[in-house]
């Protein structure tokens, strides 16, 4: 048999698999779709916050992933489990520490997003200080609950921003509508972050184990 | 299927066609709206289906709530069977959407509210289906789901709030004649039987797959007891 015909095989072999699931491009068709609106619903007010966010959620995503493999490494995450600590408060430290890199991440990618694009900010510092701040809690607290269900390191990839993107649109438009000069939306980011740090508190109990997905 | 349902089956879907028909009828016959012109029948069929996909929604939050609650595998199998149909309406809804835009403003995409809107919402669920595959453990795949059907439902008001906050081109409110109302008010009927069979129909697909493995195939392969 020529290689040709054999790569042929393998290349129907891989095609019939993914026509049967439709997992790998289900998940690429969605994810694109998400950056794609991601893009334009923060491109209403320029280049420069589409990219800031788009900045802001694939470092994140990447970050609670991490975070959590460390704990999943030499199974650290089962012996933290038969400790006195709960759930939640193991989920509420992991948040504050996703929350750190978060604000570290903001703090240097922001200036550098303002310098290369030439943007200049539509609200005061205060301002912009409060929505990043209240835009990163939210996604702190969505992120960690979620990365809960990824597993060490070698979990399906795509996994985490797949969950945690959708649902944190609603910050995205705010935070750029503040960011943009355009306000009024204060009062969704803290609905927002109320609801996923209490969400991921009660939800922690349910979704951290020492397996992960697998 | 016994005798019994397959004739409650077909009743139930010859009904539904039969007051679709109606509904079509009526629309077609239905006086032509001065400002929009004809494009305005368009709505006939994308507020009941607005509607309807909120109502797919609400039984993916029930589901998942179930779910949370008694960890049956019931709860999780209507969860998935009402966010499928949340997509298939949320597709619909964007479709008709994007036509009436293209006909109205010459642009089949604009970043207005209530479009936003109507792709959030299609987003969040088709990540709901699209995750689920990924994860292995039927059990954490199930509660996973049910967590995220929760969160998801929280979300939409949250949505629908910062979508506002979008520049807007949409006229405020559409005024019906009371002939119009009447044949709004004849779609919702098939409609909501449409998403209330569908997702029924769906459901049960579900429970004969975890009886019969020649039926299996990915979400409906037979995965043991949920525990």
């Amino acid at each position: 048999m020529s290689t040709l015909r054999l790569i042929a095989l393998l290349v129907a072999k891989d095609l019939r698999a993914e026509a049967r699931s439709w997992q790998t491009l289900g998940l690429l068709i969605v994810i694109g779709l998400l950056i794609v609106t991601v893009l334009g619903i923060t491109g209403e007010g320029g280049r420069g916050s589409a990219a800031l966010w788009t900045a802001y959620l694939f470092s994140g995503a990447l970050c609670f992933e991490r975070t959590m493999a460390v704990e999943r490494r030499d199974d650290a995450l089962a012996a933290l489990i038969l400790s006195p600590l709960t759930r939640g408060a193991m989920y509420a430290a992991k948040a504050a520490t996703n929350l750190c890199m978060l604000l570290a991440l903001v703090a240097i990618v922001t200036p550098v997003g303002l310098v290369f694009f030439g943007m200049s900010l539509r609200c005061t510092p205060a301002t912009a200080a409060a929505a990043l701040l209240l835009s990163m809690v939210g996604y702190a607290a969505a992120g960690t609950l979620f990365s809960a269900v990824s597993t060490r390191g070698s979990g399906p990839a795509g996994l985490v921003p797949l969950l945690v993107f959708p649902l944190t649109l609603p910050l995205v438009i705010a935070s750029a509508s503040l960011l943009d000069g355009r306000g009024g939306s204060l009062p969704i980011l803290i609905a927002f972050d109320l609801i996923f740090i209490a969400g991921g508190w009660l939800a922690s109990e349910l979704l951290l184990e020492p397996r992960g997905a697998s | 299927m016994t005798r019994a349902q397959t004739i409650l089956y077909r009743a139930y879907w010859g009904l539904t066609l039969l007051l679709l028909a109606l509904a079509l009828m009526a629309a077609i016959r239905a006086p032509v709206e001065a400002s929009m012109g004809p494009i305005q029948k368009l709505f006939y069929l994308h507020l009941p289906v607005a509607m309807n996909t909120f109502l797919s929604a609400f039984v993916v939050f029930i589901a998942s709530l179930g779910y949370v609650w008694g960890r049956r595998r019931a709860w999780d199998d209507l969860a998935v069977a009402a966010a499928k149909v949340t997509v298939l309406n949320g597709t619909v809804l964007l479709l008709t959407g994007m036509l009436w835009a293209r006909v109205a403003w010459g642009h089949w995409w604009t970043w207005s509210p209530r479009l936003a809107f109507s792709l959030l919402l299609w987003l969040l669920y088709a990540a709901y289906l699209s995750f689920r595959p990924m994860i292995e453990s039927p059990s954490r795949r199930a509660i996973t789901g049910a967590v995220y059907g929760v969160l998801a439902f929280l979300d939409v008001p949250l949505v629908y709030l910062s979508v506002k906050l979008l520049p807007d081109i949409h006229p405020d409110a559409v005024e019906l004649a009371p002939q119009m109302q009447l044949v709004l008010a004849l779609w919702f009927v098939p409609v909501t039987m449409i998403t209330g069979g569908l997702i029924a129909a769906r459901y049960l697909l579900s429970q004969r797959a975890h009886m019969d493995p020649r039926l299996a195939h990915a979400e409906l392969r037979p995965t043991g007891m949920v525990t």
